[in-house]
């Protein structure tokens, strides 16, 4: 069986930096085994985009992203087995596999007393406490560690409620969002007093204005790197970006985060110069329009780009939004600053969506990007296990469809005529699941895929100058 | 398949009869043949429960009583140390926990996916051109069974093709999908709590390179009975014979069916 | 009982039979039908603002088929079948929906819903997931955006007093629904499994002052019984979500049990929890859907670090009704997909286990093609505990 995982070929990546992910990632596992045995420092269990690693990292505490340690476990394609150590359990297959992963593989340790054999990566260790959060995204988020908590009933748990107002083209959603923040900075508030009771460090808010500061300015570097993307040739596509959003998502607020934009970002503006780009005959520009990767799959980006297909854009851990754009209101306090950048990212596109007929927030930011970063084809990865992330996907292309047509194709009109008619993007639906192997056929994916570039190759000709 | 036992202080008769799709003139049929191997007459049975997914076509019988329940009554006679019951057949797989008495504790089930049952090596079987009954013998002479990933049947059966013709051994491939479908079986079954005797029955006991594979799985030695496509017909009559005795007892005369078999006619 | 003097056999069948008929009538009549879906509805706002609250039901015999171009099929397959039946036009008499944050099925799809059926009036309630203080704030703006919306889509402010009054109408409701439970206290029970479920059922179609008359006349009728339908046999629970139809329950009933006591959305979860009237009335509906109405969506948190006392908090109405209703075994029904329910099967064993009481966990698709597979587990597990 081991001889089956090592056979697949190592992924190549546009970037540098995103190559160095790896090692990144790696040290962050070590980081927290460390952290148990020497016993300084509270680890907890985490998710990311809750806008809390401030938070944390003012007061000391070492966060275990559990979402993370599922998708390596995936991706070195050692997930079965804790997969179906929570389906003995009890436990349906059909839930989240991140979760299922998770809760297999804490059950195990617990029961045995040390780590299952042969830890992916050393392991994932108990934490001190967990802080979950569903907000109004993923039930699993608040469902995931109360079910862990079964086979380790002496961690406690935080759950943050963190709501956002979803998107209503009828109304401002600035008329409600004002109650919103309340809540979500009493909930921030409580949360802080929370990991204060558990690690008995005192919050220093100069440090979290500081770290909050440095968010900011991180975010805003992460937009402006990303939309180098848009040159063409395209220099950076999905496959990278699926390891860039290791600091992005997991090392927010620290130093090391923005510097590693700020290489990447240099990186990009040098390929750019040289026209150096993700590949040499670039034909067509894709969005990943939706969806997690099948963190076993990954290479299939580099199948897309044998064919000439590039990634200059994805939806998927794209988790900031360009703060100068948002007219939120101005606060010293961080933790409120925190409230209004939270809502802020998650009602980014709702006034341009209530602008446009028909137009809805994911849907206007699909059409933004298409525009922006010339795009000529969607693909969608449907996870069987993740509604969070998955349900709407269908919906989003068809309503596309319906309301953006920006493809002129030459036909033949009723008289013979040659007429042009505007036609929506092709668009692709590959499905799998994030981390369960045993969803994914390889003949059927790279099939699909070939038909899509077929496709997109017959759009490419028949396009009106 | 359709199996009939008649019990009076041991087994009198046994048949296994064919496949098919009607399954009250199979019944007919199997009861004819057992009552034939047992000499006796029909009006002679006491007491007649059926068991299994066709048990609600079998009009004769007086009582119907789940699978669970009768493999469980079967298995105890056979194994008294049996506590883990695992049940391989055609159509499904089934996973038992009875107590020290035989009576079911907690129990699992497959019967919605063919992968999951000995279907899946039937399915493979006819792929690959090899006789069903061979396909255990082949696979034990594998050193290097393949890794079959996928779960469904119908990729997987693509899968091999696909492997065949890359160069892969069949034995290998044979040995492979005993794999998988041994996973399959394991991963139902570690929902309960296994505990030792394990005895393993159905179609899929009589398969030497399943039970070696699911062997693998187990924490403990997997024991297989002499007979074992019948302990579901065995169990039903034992749970026959308890409820003859059990009204003998209390003094309650039971309700029987007439012992005629209807003539089944197919429009 | 198919004595035409009986409610249960005629109105009750006819409108579990023809669902959305007196809806329909309504409707011509010039009311406003606002459509529901699931527990966390806050139907009191709904009844004050003078329209017909109207639960959407899937349907287990239609095969799901106009519904799957537009959503995903890893969906809950019953929030999946209201979707396809609401697409097929089948609720084509209502004017709004309101669907609340509950589920992902239900909150991940809401955008889908609202363009698709492109109902005059669409609302999403954001329910909090946790139960603090803060959260009865905020669930208090959120009520009170609904009101807003609401009466402004009816031309006509809600006013506190409007949801006073409703919540009495409702609390009535309550009140009559638990009468009709009692009935099931006695061996055998007064009234079916089969025959409350669509008892139940009707009541959350009709107008609320409708369904308060209908209880009334159903409790009437219980009460000059002479005889229970039912025989003796094991005394079941049903644990578990939306069962909206009657199809479990009679597969249970025909092996010789009788469904006595549920946890169920279209069971004890939507109709037994009143709304306190000494509050305000808005304060008085956010505690009521969120303290409760108890649901697996909704955080209770483990503030003693405690095991058992999380499970008795969390599960507790479970243990009660088991003593009630003197339940010898309880059936753990959850769909495919359905998180909030899956997560929490292994605490749930272990609360079961906790209270000695045999349970069978079923995890089901939303069809009539799984009876056969269901019958099996069903019959084992009678055999088990007989």
């Amino acid at each position: 069986m081991s001889e089956e995982k090592k056979k697949h070929k190592k992924r190549r990546t546009a970037t540098q930096a995103a190559a160095s992910i790896g090692p990144m990632v790696k040290e962050f596992i070590a980081g927290t085994i460390r952290a148990k045995e020497e016993a300084r420092q509270k680890i907890a269990f985490t998710f990311i985009v809750c806008h809390h690693e401030e938070i944390l990292a003012a007061l000391d505490v070492l966060p275990l992203w559990t979402e993370n340690f599922a998708g390596i476990c995936g991706a070195i394609r050692d997930a079965e087995r804790f997969l179906q150590r929570a389906e003995s359990l009890g436990l349906s297959r059909s839930l989240c596999t991140y979760a299922l992963c998770g809760i297999g593989f804490d059950q195990w340790r617990e029961e045995i007393g040390e780590m299952p054999p042969n830890p992916p990566w050393g392991g994932q260790v108990k934490p001190d406490f967990m802080v979950s959060t569903g907000q109004i995204l993923c039930d699993p988020r608040a469902k995931w560690y109360q079910a862990s908590q079964l086979y380790m009933p002496d961690v406690p748990i935080y759950n943050i409620d963190m709501p956002y107002p979803l998107f209503d083209p009828k109304r401002d959603h600035r008329d409600v969002w004002g109650y919103y923040h309340k809540y979500i900075v009493k909930e921030l508030r409580g949360f802080v007093k929370f990991v204060e009771e558990q690690t008995g460090n005192k919050m220093d808010y100069d440090r979290l204005t500081e770290l909050v500061d440095l968010s900011d300015r991180t975010w805003n570097l992460i937009d402006e790197t990303y939309k180098l993307r848009a040159s063409v040739p395209s220099v950076m596509g999905t496959g990278d970006a699926m390891n860039t959003m290791v600091p992005m998502c997991f090392r927010m607020a620290s130093q090391e985060a923005y510097d590693f934009f700020f290489n990447l970002k240099k990186e990009l503006e040098e390929k750019i110069a040289k026209k150096e780009g993700e590949v040499e005959d670039e034909k067509y520009r894709l969005m990943w329009g939706g969806g997690l990767p099948s963190w076993f799959a990954l290479g299939d980006f580099n199948y897309f780009n044998s064919k000439g297909a590039v990634f200059p854009v994805e939806t998927t851990y794209r988790m900031v939004a360009p703060l100068n754009e948002m007219d939120l209101p101005e606060t010293k306090d961080p933790i409120e600053r925190l409230a209004w950048k939270w809502l802020g990212y998650w009602t980014f596109w709702y006034d341009k969506a209530r602008k446009r007929p028909g137009s809805e927030p994911d849907v206007e930011r699909l059409i933004n990007w298409i525009e922006e970063y010339k795009i000529d084809g969607i693909v969608m990865h449907e996870a069987f296990s993740c509604r969070t992330w998955h349900v709407g996907l269908i919906w989003q292309l068809n309503q596309l469809a319906k309301i953006y047509k920006p493809i002129p194709v030459l036909t033949l009109g009723k008289g013979g005529e040659k007429t042009v008619e505007n036609r929506e993007l092709p668009s692709l639906i590959l499905e799998s699941d994030i981390i369960d192997i045993s969803t994914y056929s390889e003949v059927d994916t790279r099939n699909r895929i070939d038909a899509f570039i077929e496709t997109l190759e017959s759009v490419r000709q028949s396009k009106a100058v | 398949m359709t199996k009939a036992v008649i019990l009076d202080n041991e087994i009198i008769a046994s048949v296994i009869g064919p496949t098919g799709a009607e399954q009250r003139r199979l019944a007919n049929n199997v009861m004819e043949k057992a009552l034939k191997e047992a000499g006796i007459p029909f009006e002679a049975i006491t007491y007649i429960v059926s068991t299994g997914y066709g048990r609600i076509n079998v009009p004769f019988a007086d009582k119907q009583v789940t699978e669970i329940s009768c493999h469980a009554k079967g298995i105890v006679s056979l194994f008294p140390d049996a506590r883990t019951i695992i049940d391989i057949g055609g159509q499904d797989s089934k996973g038992i926990k009875i107590d020290k008495d035989g009576r079911p504790t907690d129990f699992v089930m497959n019967d919605k996916c063919a992968a999951g049952s000995g279907r899946f090596l039937e399915v493979i079987a006819d792929t690959l051109e090899i006789d069903l009954e061979k396909m255990g013998e082949i696979s034990l002479t594998s050193k290097n069974p393949a890794s079959i990933s996928n779960l469904c049947t119908i990729w997987a059966q693509q899968e091999v093709v696909a492997r065949l013709s890359e160069g892969v051994p069949v034995n290998d491939l044979v040995a492979g999908v005993h794999e998988s479908l041994a996973n399959r079986v394991s991963r139902m079954v570690r929902r309960l709590n296994i505990e030792r005797e394990i005895v393993l029955t159905g179609g899929g006991a009589k398969n030497i390179g399943l039970v070696k594979a699911l062997s693998n799985y187990m924490d403990y030695p997997i024991l297989v009975p002499p007979e074992p496509l019948i302990t579901g017909a065995l169990g039903a009559a034992l749970m026959g014979k308890a409820i003859t005795e059990k009204a003998k007892t209390q003094g309650i005369q039971l309700d029987t069916k007439e012992r005629s078999l209807q003539v089944v006619e197919i429009l | 009982m198919n004595d035409k003097n009986s409610i249960i056999s005629s109105k009750v069948e006819k409108y579990y039979q023809d669902y959305g008929a007196r809806a329909k009538e309504l409707k011509a009549q010039g009311k406003t039908i606002i459509g529901w879906v699931c527990s966390f509805v806050p139907l009191e706002i709904i009844t004050a603002a003078g329209c017909v609250p109207f639960r959407i039901r899937g349907d287990i015999r239609e095969p799901i088929t106009k519904g799957d171009n537009l959503l995903e099929t890893i969906v809950c397959p019953f929030v999946r079948s209201c979707f396809d039946l609401s697409v097929k036009g089948r609720y084509d008499f209502l004017d709004g929906i309101v669907i609340p944050h509950a589920c992902d099925s239900m909150t991940r799809s809401y955008s889908t819903w609202m363009y698709s059926l492109e109902l005059p009036f669409s609302q999403f309630v954001n329910i909090p997931s946790v139960v603090k203080e803060s959260s009865f704030e905020f669930f208090n703006e959120v009520l009170n955006t609904f009101r807003q919306t609401l009466g402004e889509f009816v031309g006509k402010a809600i006013s506190d007093n409007d949801i006073a009054e409703a919540i009495k109408l409702h609390n009535e409701n309550r009140d009559k629904a638990k009468a009709l439970y009692e009935f099931k206290k006695s061996d055998p029970p007064v009234i079916s499994g089969v025959e409350l479920a669509k008892v139940l059922t009707v009541g959350s179609s009709l107008p609320i002052t409708e369904s308060n008359s209908l209880f009334d006349e159903v409790i009437e009728e219980l009460k000059n019984r002479k005889e229970s339908p039912r025989k003796k046999g094991p005394r079941i629970m049903i644990d578990g979500a939306c069962l909206d139809n009657i199809e479990l329950i009679k597969l249970i009933e025909d092996t010789g049990a009788n469904v006595v006591a549920d946890t169920l959305c279209n069971g004890t979860r939507d109709s037994l929890p009143h709304a306190d009237v000494d509050r305000d009335p808005i304060d008085a509906l956010a505690h009521r859907y969120l303290d409760k109405v108890n649901c697996p969506k909704t955080y209770i948190d483990n503030k003693e670090l405690n095991l058992q006392k999380d499970l008795e908090n969390r599960f507790g109405d479970i243990g009660y009704f088991a003593k009630e209703f003197k339940v010898d075994g309880s059936i753990l029904y959850v769909y495919k997909y359905c998180d909030p329910f899956g997560f929490e099967v292994p605490a749930r064993k272990a609360y079961y286990n906790s209270i000695n009481i045999p349970h069978l966990y079923l995890e089901d698709e939303y069809t009539t093609g799984t009876i056969g597979q269901l019958k099996t587990r069903i019959q084992a597990f009678l055999e088990m505990i007989a």
